[in-house]
């Protein structure tokens, strides 16, 4: 499973990857900008990644963080978002109906929507799985001038992570964010600062699938014991009736000339 | 009695007209434009109040047919048939408003054939598509018996008790997949609507307040159509109308339909008394009680809505005086059904406004539209009310009206009599009122900000490349246009980018519009001539009454006239400052960000690295070129230039 690593200490905050984004989405670059305004961090339908600025003096990329358990997957009601072996979680617009029930699953605020579209679509990073599969790497890691962006496998990430940490333990925060958060994310953070802002929870946060996917499984046992008991229910009552000579009225179940009120 | 109807229905045909022109203008212009929904609340009032709350208001169908098909309760058989048609109506609406909430509504089909069996909206889904067909079934012999096909309505009351367990199957399915929708919200729906029993909570409410809902139609429909089942026997007309003390005469006793009423109410607040405890227990099980005492205004509000919703309902049943007016049951049953749709937009919509950061208010459209919606499932049951057996089972023998919406404006239009019916004179002129009034009201062009002057033109350091760049510094979201072609020629076109872009100055991300505009009112030059003067004095420790006098041979060491051409470098004093005098000195990493020595490092070597390619110059991108204290042999720029690409081979390779 690929991953990225963000670097928050090396980040200068000059955006290149923002822009390498719009380039390799081929989006338009000047509504981009415009539209950045709009909402809280930036994203939007035209802006996929955009660059926080967390705490005093540092910055950090966000754009999707391609949950290892990602709860917008577990939301979709066609199967319209996908989480690939190879890391990347993608969104297929031809399956789309348009319900933004991954927005709202979506512990991140990740997804964007073109409201202003009349064929509207979700928008998101989908970790340039084109390119990936061309045997490039994403274009912001391709981008990035300072080097806080490390392309790799999830688990080497996460070695070098810790590995970084552990060289310079007075400047980062002992955490590796994203490597457990929500069953982990694809995305995964080192930091000199805080990072609540990106909208990382506790650290041993479970998934949210975790909650939604033993009930999910119950369903049928739940429609199946709802019908069984309002059949047995019926059954005993009716016996009950019966035994009590408390027959007055006809049978009500089979045949009741009556209902609807003919008379 | 039955005039009462008439001017309800015409606000109703009104808001009907309002919704179908905000439908027109939905699917004309898109979401964007005639919603108030954001990324951060993309859920908005078609989907909670039409389709959340419609559902839960409509779930008499499935539970007084529980209380009559498999508790045998008979007592209820009276309300069977009209909670079915609730339940019809009801569902097709929800469905029905959804087309427009949804982005591409003609894809609504895609999760019948596109499987997604972990998803919620996905059992949600198919539960009510299927639960609808079910209430259709149910509904259909009630038809039947209006065209007198009575063999097929006999067969098909013969499935009613099928059609009824299936229908409470896939009822309790769908009611409790509803709260299980916000079970993936955990860290985004306010604590004191968040719970793992949304589910529970969600089809024990709709249970309780949906009858309460049967309850309120019922009392109504007495009250506009047919009093005397429930209010008691009315005064005939011409009879005295008023007692001796000048209080009129009330309708006396109570109507046959009563003791089904009443029982059916305390039936209904004992689901929502179980609700109530539910929820209480649950807040101090979960810790959120302290969210409760906060006194935010979410604390208020879910206060508020228990109290209508359950407290206000339970008392007024309680109370014998209220519970045998139908006056008291009726506030009782409106009460019950305000606080189930003010918890299903608290769980929908408004617990996530401290989440979101914004407050969400519906646009005029999806009030329009939402309420059209309503106000036309309104009429439609009024169809069936007046035209099929749905309250009343002597609705045959009773007084059947002479058209679906009488009119009441004969004297206007005589003429127009002969060509149209009443109902239609009347739906016109609403009609004509309505839609121009919508049209100008909510035509979204109209409402479009003309601010196409402050777009400007392309921006930032998206693209280096271009004309103009849109500068935002410091992130606030206001930015200042830095015309950079205009820059680039005035100081020497291509070759000047170390004007600005080499000036090395660490803590700097790019270089501020200050350090060449020190003063807007001159023109400008990037050496602050002042700030040195004394700077140099104070370094050189030069005395007397004006120190700086003695400066200007520091700098200026060669020829009378004093200019920037005689003048030091910049760097043969600030070789500390810059870095570029010897690479080896480790004290700029403790001064200055480190980032800042590997962002140059990134931006300049790619630049070079172009550079020395396009320009044929082998040494351009040699480490000795910015850092004079090098040699050409020492080669350190693949040192320099970051793995990107991490496997786990080159770690296991690099630990070994």
């Amino acid at each position: 499973m690929f991953s990225i690593l963000v670097d928050v200490t090396l980040c200068t905050g000059c955006e290149q990857c923002a822009a390498a984004c719009v380039e390799a989405n081929n989006l338009d670059p000047v509504a981009a900008e415009i539209d950045r305004s709009s909402t809280k961090d930036g994203l939007t339908g035209n802006r996929l990644s955009t660059v926080l600025k967390v705490g005093e003096k540092s910055f950090a990329k966000k754009a999707c963080m391609h949950c290892v358990e990602p709860s917008c997957v577990a939301a979709c009601l066609c199967g319209g978002i996908t989480k690939t072996p190879e890391g990347p979680v993608i969104y297929d617009p031809d399956k789309c109906i348009g319900c933004r029930y991954c927005m709202l699953a979506c512990p991140f605020h990740i997804p964007r929507y073109e409201w202003d579209d009349l064929t509207p679509h979700i928008k998101k990073c989908d970790f340039c799985f084109e390119r990936l599969q061309n045997g490039q790497i994403p274009a912001c890691v391709e981008q990035c001038p300072t080097g806080a962006l490390t392309f790799g496998e999830r688990n080497a990430l996460l070695h070098e992570a810790h590995q970084r940490i552990k060289n310079k333990p007075n400047l980062y925060i002992n955490r590796v964010f994203g490597e457990e958060e929500y069953g982990g994310t694809s995305v995964i953070y080192i930091s000199d600062v805080d990072l609540c802002e990106l909208g990382f929870p506790e650290r041993d946060t479970a998934p949210i699938t975790d909650i939604t996917e033993p009930l999910i499984h119950k369903t049928p046992l739940i429609g199946m014991t709802a019908m069984g008991s309002m059949l047995g229910l019926n059954w005993i009552i009716k016996r009950r009736m019966e035994q009590s000579g408390n027959n007055e009225n006809e049978d009500i179940s089979v045949g009741d000339k009556n209902m609807g009120g003919k008379k | 009695m039955r005039t009462k109807i008439y001017p309800i229905k015409d606000i109703l045909w009104f808001l009907a007209f309002l919704g179908l022109m905000s439908g027109i203008f939905r699917m004309w212009f898109g979401l964007g434009v005639t919603t108030n929904m954001v990324d951060s609340i993309p859920w908005g009032l078609w989907k909670i109040l039409n389709m959340v709350a419609g559902a839960a208001l409509a779930t008499s169908g499935f539970t007084i047919g529980m209380l009559y098909y498999v508790f045998r309760i008979k007592l209820f058989k009276p309300l069977v048939v009209p909670s079915v048609v609730i339940a019809f109506l009801g569902y097709g609406s929800s469905l029905f408003s959804l087309l427009f909430d949804i982005g591409l509504p003609w894809r609504f089909w895609i999760p019948f054939v596109s499987w997604s069996p972990h998803s919620f909206l996905y059992e949600v889904f198919w539960c009510v598509s299927l639960y609808w067909a079910v209430t259709a079934f149910e509904f259909t012999p009630s038809l039947f018996d209006r065209f007198k096909s009575e063999k097929a309505a006999r067969i098909l009351h013969g499935m009613g008790f099928g059609a009824a367990v299936l229908g409470i199957s896939l009822s309790s399915l769908h009611h409790s997949s509803l709260g299980s929708l916000f079970l993936v919200t955990p860290q985004r729906l306010f604590p004191l609507w968040y719970s793992s029993l949304l589910p529970l909570f969600f089809i024990i409410s709709a249970m309780g307040a949906g009858m309460m809902f049967m309850l309120l139609l019922r009392i109504l429909y007495a009250h506009f159509y047919d009093p005397e089942p429930v209010f008691g026997p009315m005064p005939k007309e011409g009879a005295i109308t008023c007692s001796l003390d000048g209080t009129p005469v009330k309708a006396t006793g109570s109507g046959k339909d009563m003791p089904m009423l009443e029982t059916l109410a305390i039936i209904a607040v004992s689901i929502l008394g179980v609700y109530l405890a539910l929820k209480i227990s649950d807040l101090f099980i979960n810790g959120s009680w302290k969210y409760l005492t906060a006194g935010t205004w979410e604390s208020w509000l879910y206060i508020f809505e228990l109290l209508i919703g359950t407290v206000i309902p339970i008392l007024l049943v309680a109370l014998p005086k209220s519970r045998r007016s139908p006056t008291g049951l009726g506030i009782a049953a409106l009460s019950a059904s305000a606080g189930l749709v003010l918890n299903r937009l608290d769980v929908g919509i408004i617990g996530y406004f401290r989440d979101a950061g914004f407050v969400y208010f519906p646009s005029f459209s999806e009030w329009t539209l939402c309420l059209g919606i309503i106000s036309a499932t309104i009429l439609v049951f009024l169809f069936f009310v007046e035209n099929v057996s749905v309250f009343d089972e002597n609705w045959k023998t009773r007084h059947v009206a002479k058209g679906i919406f009488s009119g009441s404006f004969d004297n206007l239009t005589h003429v127009l009599k002969s060509v149209l019916s009443e109902t239609a004179q009347r739906v016109t002129l609403i009609a004509v009122i309505s839609i121009p009034f919508a049209w100008i009201i909510q035509y979204p062009p109209y409402h479009e900000s003309k601010n196409d002057a402050t777009i400007v033109q392309p921006s930032i350091g998206l693209d280096a490349l271009r004309k103009s760049l849109r500068i935002d510094g410091n992130r606030d979201g206001v930015f200042a246009d830095f015309p950079h072609y205009e820059h680039q020629n005035r100081l020497g076109g291509e070759e000047s980018c170390n004007n600005c872009h080499h000036l090395f100055l660490p803590g700097d991300k790019s270089t501020p519009c200050f350090r060449c505009h020190r003063n807007m009112l001159q023109s400008t030059l990037i050496f602050d001539h002042t700030l040195h003067v004394s700077a140099v004095a104070d370094s050189e420790g030069f005395s007397g009454l004006h120190p700086e006098n003695y400066t200007c041979k520091v700098c200026h060491t060669e020829g009378s006239v004093k200019t920037a051409s005689n003048a030091k470098s910049c760097l043969e004093c600030h070789n500390r400052d810059m870095g570029l005098a010897d690479v080896k000195d480790s004290s700029l990493d403790i001064s200055y960000a480190t980032s800042y020595q590997r962002a140059m490092h990134g931006t300049c070597i790619k630049c070079h690295d172009l550079k020395a390619e396009e320009l044929h110059k082998d040494q351009l991108n040699k480490c000795f070129i910015c850092h004079k204290s090098l040699t050409p042999k020492d080669n350190l720029i693949d040192k320099m230039r970051e793995p990107k690409l991490l496997l786990v081979e080159n770690v296991r390779s690099e630990s070994d």
